[in-house]
């Protein structure tokens, strides 16, 4: 390879080879067509680009900041027809939160994170957002998780004019631990990324003293070589913080952390796949201390009103966030007064560093004095880079020395349309002819009561059920002292909860308003690998269910979409990812819950151990909120009281695919029963009417495992028996013992109801599918009948036992 | 006239809020103070009548929990020593007991020595849960009065295991009852199971649980009483040091 810098002073004349030799050479992730159109640009400006321009491009052309996937056109091919997206993103998810038009959602799809209306008196907006930080976590795990939560932190101090975290998230998708998979010689095992995710998600959330409190874990050997890591924060801004407008005059601040050479190249590594020479020096080093001296920091200046607009740098460094606060008015940058950590940075790297803990202000010159002042109480670095200005030109010079001279139309409006193929993937029938099985409905064989606990003992203990307590052990989950439903349910913390409940009264001040707000996560690649638009509906309706399960105000709800898949140059990948965002589409006009807020992460796959491709299942991860109106209503999983009526609600319907039986028995029946949204939307407001009258005590949804494992958790976690009787279970017809016991059809919750209020509650729920099927008892047994005869009976401290494993 | 309670901060303090609001909710006027104020003279702690070390990870919590925050207020050393001689309440919650630790300020002695530590965790890394901790009925602590004798608390530490290597310290900690809170189930490795400890008069309190994550009887896991006892363990040791400020 030539020397880049001497390609570059050719850039008017160089043909299509040597522009993508210069192109990986320097790490751009630019394409083609994008090249070309760099190319033309400069003709015209009769100029060379210099390396910083070209850094800045790719950066802000980068698929992490513009998403040109997901936003872009697509041909769809299905059964013959062909549809075409011009944008597939503002057709799906973009369309239903305009369809519904919810007056609650504040903001939407613009800035750093969503926000929903939050408390009783409309002084408050609920920021949340869910980011993805997949590929440096398996280069680094413990820096890439730490940097990933610091970084969707930052989206929350930055969205707006700033708001308060008081809740993270996180979800992780891991290989197998027990996996036999040979693994190429730079992958690392997923013990060892499992270890260090969780260990950098605690050592900075606990620092930030975030509570992290929601999330999940799931693994499958899809994601052996590409790992998921989702991040997620949520904040509480009062309303009228929500909107931000740099200023020309005004001060380019950048506050916190030094920029050095870490980090160099993040965004555009992101499109690219892992191989064994990719550099670590891509991945951030993080600092917590720092980011929590920002963050106290920002919210004193904050409230004080002494800026106009904040955001912070994540992909792309001073860059992206200049490039885009200043995308209106313009800004000249002095690169000379950036405090480094290292003097030896060229001007390009001090541009595109992607150092953690930086947040770019636009500080109106009458303020900064006062701004300092709080900085240096709180020990808080910070430089003025320059100022905004009116010209819509990005200029930086470094001791006068010109670095970048682009106009901001360009740079943000000059990205070619590169049109994605898309074609439905018939997995099922794949499935067929690789294994000889047949796809759907084979009724599955009655078995005795021996086989049944053996399995219902296995689906306990299997990974992606058992106990994450020594995951969520480590996280400081209570810390602001208002997680009300924690992760772990029941004094002695025995069970899972379906959502988190966070009462912020650290961000209102007022302990006397009892609003709060839920959240709930979703995902089912298992349902994914045979059908993608099931996936979206099942991963909603799951999301949805578990805000009902704790009882928050389900009509209320906001979903965030998170897509992760492999290379969409794939036409299959691309399929897939189609149905998902049309599946995301329904959910949402069924449920009528908007999307506020999505991201996506493509190129999750690397070489196998024999040299080929090898992608993660496409992914789709739901997060949802909804407000809880009185926090001390809210309800858990665990039962509490023996003489309680169990009832099961919503029709257990016939079909193995994608269940955790499944994998255990390989039945080989992998039909998958369709979700119903608009039954669920009927049967979830019936249900959310009596949690509200206070006539149900607990409430757990059934997903993986089936109706056994939810009633076995219910049952240990509040250290109560079970007398169940499945005679009368709401089911389809002809449907096996199996699938009442482990089938995970949609839509499904298991609810305690107090004794004496059992006929409310019944009159509420009368004509829907609702039965009651048993009693919480004293006597610390859990069992399960049928027509006379016992399908399981065992002691609820062994089945907590299979259930209690420590994954770490 | 409400008692001024001030809640010292610095860089990586995270349970100060919560703290102040605990203080609020118990009657106290309290205020959160950035320990370079104290430093720098602007504000004086003499001024208060109530000190609250939150918890949190100050400064990193880098060499070990709490250590350079000690070393910070160490200058501050003649005032706190004032502070708590006239029997002004002063607690230290996780991370403010690793600092009252470091300082030397508990377990008492006169020479304000460091002659405990609070060590990593026996598991060997943070663990958060809800613990039950019986209380020393005969402890001369002003924190703990009144309280049933089981209380429970969440626990949010990664070195929170109590040491003290000699043995006469350790005797007169058990003896005198210093020992006002011990883990009924040991979470951590302590010595003699201790949660927290106090001095003999009973002003100047360490914890590693947080009382203030339970002020309330709805922040509790198991949920299962019913909301009208609204008050919890956590407000009564908040609201004890106010009484006994007033």
């Amino acid at each position: 390879m030539e020397n880049p810098v001497k390609l570059l002073n050719d850039f008017a004349f160089l043909g299509n080879e040597e522009l993508l030799s210069l192109n990986n050479a320097c790490g751009w992730s630019l394409n083609i067509k994008e090249l070309l159109q760099i190319q033309n640009h400069f003709r015209k400006l009769k100029r060379p680009p210099t390396r910083a321009e070209m850094e800045t491009i790719a950066q802000t052309w980068s698929e992490h900041c513009k998403h040109k996937t997901f936003a872009g056109p697509v041909v769809f091919k299905c059964n013959g027809k062909t549809k075409k997206y011009k944008n597939l993103f503002k057709e799906t998810i973009v369309k239903a939160t305009r369809k519904l038009h919810k007056k609650w959602c504040l903001s939407v799809f613009k800035d750093n994170a969503g926000i929903v209306e939050f408390g009783k008196n409309k002084k408050w907006g609920l920021a949340f957002k869910v980011e993805t930080h997949n590929h440096p976590c398996a280069i680094e795990p413990y820096g890439g998780a730490e940097t990933g939560v610091g970084g969707v932190i930052r989206d929350i101090m930055g969205v707006g004019l700033g708001a308060k975290p008081v809740l993270n998230t996180d979800v992780f998708f891991f290989g197998r631990i027990d996996s036999k998979m040979k693994l190429p010689p730079h992958a690392l095992s997923a013990g060892r990324i499992f270890r260090g995710v969780v260990e950098g998600v605690r050592d900075y959330g606990n620092r930030m003293g975030i509570p992290t409190a929601a999330g999940g874990i799931c693994f499958d050997d899809g994601y052996a070589l590409n790992s998921l890591v989702y991040v997620g924060c949520a904040g509480i801004i009062p309303v009228e913080k929500i909107h931000k407008k740099a200023k020309t005059g005004d001060i380019i601040l950048a506050i916190g952390g030094r920029t050095g050479r870490d980090g160099i190249h993040g965004a555009t590594f992101s499109s690219a796949d892992i191989v064994e020479e990719t550099s670590s020096s891509a991945v951030q080093i993080g600092h917590a201390i720092n980011e929590k001296k920002v963050l106290d920091a920002l919210l004193k200046a904050r409230d004080l009103n002494l800026y106009n607009a904040v955001t912070d740098c994540g992909a792309g460094g001073f860059s992206s966030a200049i490039g885009e606060l200043g995308a209106e008015t313009g800004a000249r940058v002095c690169l000379e007064n950036a405090k480094l950590k290292d003097t030896s940075l060229a001007p390009w790297e001090i541009w595109v560093s992607e150092s953690q803990e930086r947040m770019i202000l636009s500080v109106p010159a009458g303020n900064i004095k006062k701004f300092i002042e709080i900085l240096e109480a709180e020990n808080c670095e910070y430089c003025s880079l320059g100022h905004f200005t009116n010209d819509k030109k990005l200029v930086v010079t470094h001791k006068g020395t010109p670095v970048v001279n682009l106009d901001m139309s360009f740079l943000h409006g000059g990205i070619p349309k590169l049109a994605k193929q898309a074609s439905h993937r018939l997995p099922s029938y794949a499935d067929r002819l690789r294994k000889g099985r047949q796809v759907t409905g084979h009724k599955p064989p009655k078995k005795n009561k021996k086989y049944y606990l053996q399995i219902l003992k296995r689906i306990l203990s299997h990974s992606n059920v058992c106990s994450r307590h020594s995951v969520i052990q480590q996280y400081d989950h209570e810390v602001q002292g208002g997680t009300i439903v924690k992760p772990l349910a029941g004094l002695n913390q025995n069970g899972p909860s379906d959502a988190a409940v966070i009462w912020p009264h650290s961000a209102t001040g007022d302990l006397n308003d009892f609003s709060g707000f839920a959240v709930s996560h979703g995902f089912n690649p298992f349902v994914g690998k045979i059908n993608p638009y099931q996936m979206a509906l099942y991963s909603a309706d799951e999301a949805v269910r578990n805000l009902l399960c704790v009882g928050a105000d389900i009509i209320k709800t906001a979903f965030l979409d998170n897509f992760c898949a492999g290379n969409p140059e794939n036409p299959e990948i691309m399929g897939d990812i189609v149905l998902a965002a049309e599946g995301c589409y329904d959910a949402a006009m069924g449920f009528g819950a908007p999307f506020i807020s999505g991201k996506d992460s493509f190129y999750n796959q690397s070489k196998d151990a024999n040299g080929r491709d090898y992608a993660i299942p496409t992914t789709l991860l739901i997060s949802a909120t909804a407000p809880v109106q009185d926090i001390r209503k809210a309800i858990t999983m665990n039962l509490k009281l023996p003489g309680n009526p169990v009832f099961i609600a919503g029709i257990t319907a016939k079909g193995l695919g994608g269940s955790i039986y499944n994998e255990i028995e390989k039945s080989g029946n992998n039909h998958i029963a369709q979700a119903d949204i608009k039954k669920a939307v009927k049967l979830y407001n019936a249900i959310l009417k009596t949690i509200k009258a206070g006539f149900v005590a607990s409430a757990h949804d059934v997903s993986d495992g089936g109706f056994a494992a939810a009633i076995s958790e219910m049952a240990f976690a509040g250290g109560l028996g079970a007398e169940i009787d499945l005679s009368n279970m709401p089911r389809e017809k002809g449907i096996s013992e199996i699938e009442l016991l482990f089938a995970e059809s949609p839509s499904r919750l298991i609810l305690e109801v107090k004794a004496d209020k059992e006929k409310s509650f019944l009159k509420i729920v009368r004509g829907l599918p609702v039965s009651k099927i048993g009693y919480a008892t004293s006597v610390a047994c859990l069992e399960i009948k049928k027509e006379g005869a016992v399908l399981i009976k065992e002691n609820i401290e062994s089945l907590k036992n299979c259930w209690k494993q420590k994954l770490l | 006239m409400k008692p001024k309670a001030i809640i010292l901060r610095g860089p990586g303090t995270n349970c100060d809020i919560e703290t102040f609001s605990s203080f609020r909710h118990a009657g106290a006027a309290p205020e959160l103070v950035h320990i370079n104020k104290l430093v720098s003279g602007e504000k004086n702690l003499l001024d208060y009548s109530i000190l609250a070390l939150p918890g949190g990870f100050s400064y990193g919590d880098d060499i070990s929990a709490g250590k350079i925050f000690a070393v910070k207020i160490r200058k501050l050393a003649g005032n706190i020593k004032k502070f708590i001689h006239e029997g002004r309440p002063v607690i230290g919650i996780c991370n403010g007991f690793q600092v009252l630790v470091k300082t030397g300020f508990l377990p008492e002695n006169k020479k304000h020595k460091q002659v405990s530590t609070l060590y990593t965790n026996e598991c060997g890394h943070f663990l958060a849960k809800w613990v039950k901790l019986k209380v020393n009925k005969k402890s001369p602590c002003i924190f703990t009065k009144n309280l049933p004798d089981e209380i429970e608390l969440p626990i949010a530490h990664g070195e929170g295991k109590f040491i003290v290597e000699d043995k006469k310290i350790m005797d007169e900690i058990l003896n005198e009852n210093l020992c006002s809170l011990t883990y009924v189930e040991n979470p951590n490795g302590s010595m003699h199971d201790i949660a927290g400890i106090t001095n003999k008069k009973g002003n100047c309190f360490g914890l590693m649980p947080h009382p203030e994550r339970n002020l309330f009887i709805w922040q509790n896991p198991d949920r299962k009483t019913p909301i009208k006892e609204i008050q919890a363990a956590g407000y009564q040791i908040f609201k004890n040091s106010v009484d006994y400020a007033k």
